[in-house]
């Protein structure tokens, strides 16, 4: 079997129900409040193929906002019990897709998350091209590596790739549906990663530091809906007879609760939290220092009530600096 | 023999076996892990810290007070501060708890085999060097001059002090106690200075050259100290800082505790000097 074929637009919803066949679909579509988001889908006039981006990123696939991690019973903490469905995400651009594998990094390597492996393992990844639009700031990127397939715009339909076994084993289904590919993969598609910055910058005494600082209102949205934002707080509730569960949830660096210890606060300022932003997003904390998770998917640009964009203090190469 | 492996994010159960009150507000609490887990603490470094579970209540990262006893019990000095360290003190013996670890760094102590050793200790930052200078204390010979300058707010303040006098004569130990300020000393207490512990150290003449220097206090103390260590001519690779952050997870997942791009939990607690320059947040 090709890892590539041709699949025109008419087969696309069969395409879908082949899919299906792997695990529960879930797709970019609107909710009922006209948000758009990743939802399960059951046709495809359900799903939004043209999207821009989700407001919430598919991290939540793998780390839920609030998760139980471990149960206390009969004198023992223990991870719960049960297993996650399989679930086949469809139509995620490339930017997500980077900023999963991002997250495989952090989860997967050792000490491995059991919790986030055993929801990795049971997700099949579809990605698919997108049309950048004036929030986005990647660099565009037409395919991607980082699933198990993807769809490429074309002509009347999608030139299909598959990256993994499990995507080849998904276009082998549907190779009823498939005709041969018109041409060879266009070479390596370039990454998404908005170039990792010098931690200097983050303590550098550049005037909108303090204007950002000031304009800042602490509302955390741009933490929230970062795909690759994954830092967790961990609260614990006793139950009635002795027992009890703990919780991880998603924290956020913009609120002061973030760097707060018993009796004080080593982010007491919303400048040391815009800092420690920076610091995580585009200089990386050990293991991964020198790495940047910006992925440039627009979502904390579009969604800033007060039009923060932390990316102005990012040193862009000679040239490409933004206009104002 | 390397100690077995536990799974780091699972804690094994633990148990309360004895408490003693050191102050109004802080306990020294002993812990004994289930017997399977033992063998896992045995590589234990002193500045190393482990998570402890209260259930019901939650996880405190906590640098234990002594290195894992021969029966296998954890020696913890906890103050009554939130809600988990609360509940601990509400505990009795037997009562059920948990412990992840150990995490982080220690102390260097292969590497300060040979040197003088000067502790500096604000408040409760006696609590991991004193695991630092038990273990000195029991390799006596092979370290060299061993000090500990111990600074807190008031006397009854002052943690562990009968047995650092004790420590002190039985081992050839220079210790130096002092207190932000003394309401009344009463007659026959053991002296100690009132005073600061950087005005202590200002006229404290030793081996700058040679010493290893380890520090662990309230975040203020960092700053003072480090300014007289530095013009006392001690190297920023020997000066090693115990810090303190918000360690959730304690294996570098929960991202809380950076300090610069490095990681509390991971990179540290135990820092050198010379691995924080360049963060100005860090002290």
């Amino acid at each position: 079997m090709e890892n590539s074929a041709y699949l025109a637009q008419e087969s696309l919803q069969q395409f879908l129900d082949t899919l299906g066949g792997f695990g529960t679909l879930h797709a970019p579509t609107w909710s009922e409040s006209g948000v758009s988001l990743f939802a399960p889908v059951r046709s495809l006039d359900e799903i939004d193929l043209g999207y821009r981006r989700t407001q919430i990123p598919p991290k939540k696939y793998l780390f839920p906002f609030r998760d139980t991690f471990l149960e206390y019973r009969e004198g023992h903490y223990r991870f719960p019990d049960g297993t996650s469905p399989a679930t086949v995400l469809f139509g995620v651009h490339a930017c997500d897709l980077e900023a999963i594998a991002y997250l495989d990094l952090v989860f997967l390597s050792e000490p491995r998350d059991p919790r986030y492996a055993e929801r990795r393992a049971k997700l099949l990844l579809v990605g698919i091209s997108c049309t950048p639009d004036e929030y986005c700031f990647c660099s565009e990127p037409q395919g991607s590596a980082r699933c198990d397939l993807f769809l490429e715009a074309r002509e009347g339909g999608f030139r299909v790739h598959a990256g993994t076994a499990a995507g080849a084993a998904m276009l082998g289904a549907a190779s009823e549906l498939l005709q041969e590919a018109d041409a060879a993969p266009s070479g390596r598609a370039p990454s998404c990663l908005i170039p990792a910055q010098d931690p200097a910058r983050a303590y550098s005494r550049d005037p909108l530091w303090d204007e950002f600082a000031r304009r800042c209102v602490g509302c955390g949205a741009c933490s929230a809906c970062c795909p690759t934002c994954y830092c967790f707080d961990v609260r614990e509730t006793p139950g009635l007879s002795g027992d009890g569960s703990r919780v991880r949830e998603w924290d956020n660096c913009l609120f002061p609760s973030h760097g707060a210890v018993a009796g004080g606060n080593f982010r007491p300022t919303r400048l040391d939290r815009l800092r420690y932003r920076f610091l995580h997003k585009y200089c990386g904390f050990s293991p991964l220092e020198g790495r940047s998770s910006c992925v440039g998917c627009g979502r904390c640009k579009e969604l800033c009530p007060v039009d923060i964009d932390l990316r102005e203090l990012v040193a862009m190469p000679r040239g490409e600096t933004e206009q104002p | 023999m390397t100690a077995q492996a536990l799974e780091p994010y699972l804690p094994f159960a633990a148990t309360l076996v004895e408490r003693r009150e050191l102050s109004p507000d802080t306990a020294l609490f002993r812990v004994a892990p289930e017997p399977a887990a033992r063998s896992a603490l045995s590589g234990f470094l002193p500045g190393q810290f482990m998570q402890l579970s209260v259930p019901g209540a939650g996880e405190v990262p906590i640098s234990p007070a002594d290195l894992p006893g021969a029966d296998g019990t954890l020696e913890l000095c906890v103050r009554r501060v939130g809600q988990v360290t609360t509940l601990l003190h509400q505990a009795r013996p037997g009562q059920p708890l948990g412990l992840r670890g150990p995490f982080g760094t220690g102390f260097p102590v292969e590497e300060m085999t040979g040197c003088p050793v000067v502790l500096l200790a604000g408040g409760l930052g006696i609590a991991p060097l004193r695991s630092l200078l038990l273990h000195l204390v029991r390799n006596r010979e092979r370290y060299g001059e061993v000090t500990l300058m111990y600074g807190a707010r008031e006397p009854a303040l002052m943690l562990f002090r009968e047995e650092l006098v004790g420590l002190a004569a039985a081992h050839g130990l220079r210790l130096y106690l002092t207190v932000d300020f003394a309401p009344e000393q009463a007659a026959g207490e053991y002296a100690c200075a009132v005073g600061l512990l950087p005005d202590l150290l200002k006229g404290f003449r030793f081996d700058a050259g040679q010493s290893y220097t380890a520090v662990c206090g309230p975040p203020p103390l960092y700053r003072c100290l480090i300014g007289e260590l530095t013009a006392a001519g001690v190297a920023p690779d020997r000066v090693l800082l115990s810090l303190e952050r918000r360690m959730r997870c304690g294996i570098g997942r929960c991202c809380h505790c950076a300090i610069g791009t490095k990681l509390c939990c991971t990179d540290g607690p135990v820092f050198r000097l010379s691995e924080l320059a360049g963060i100005p947040e860090a002290l």
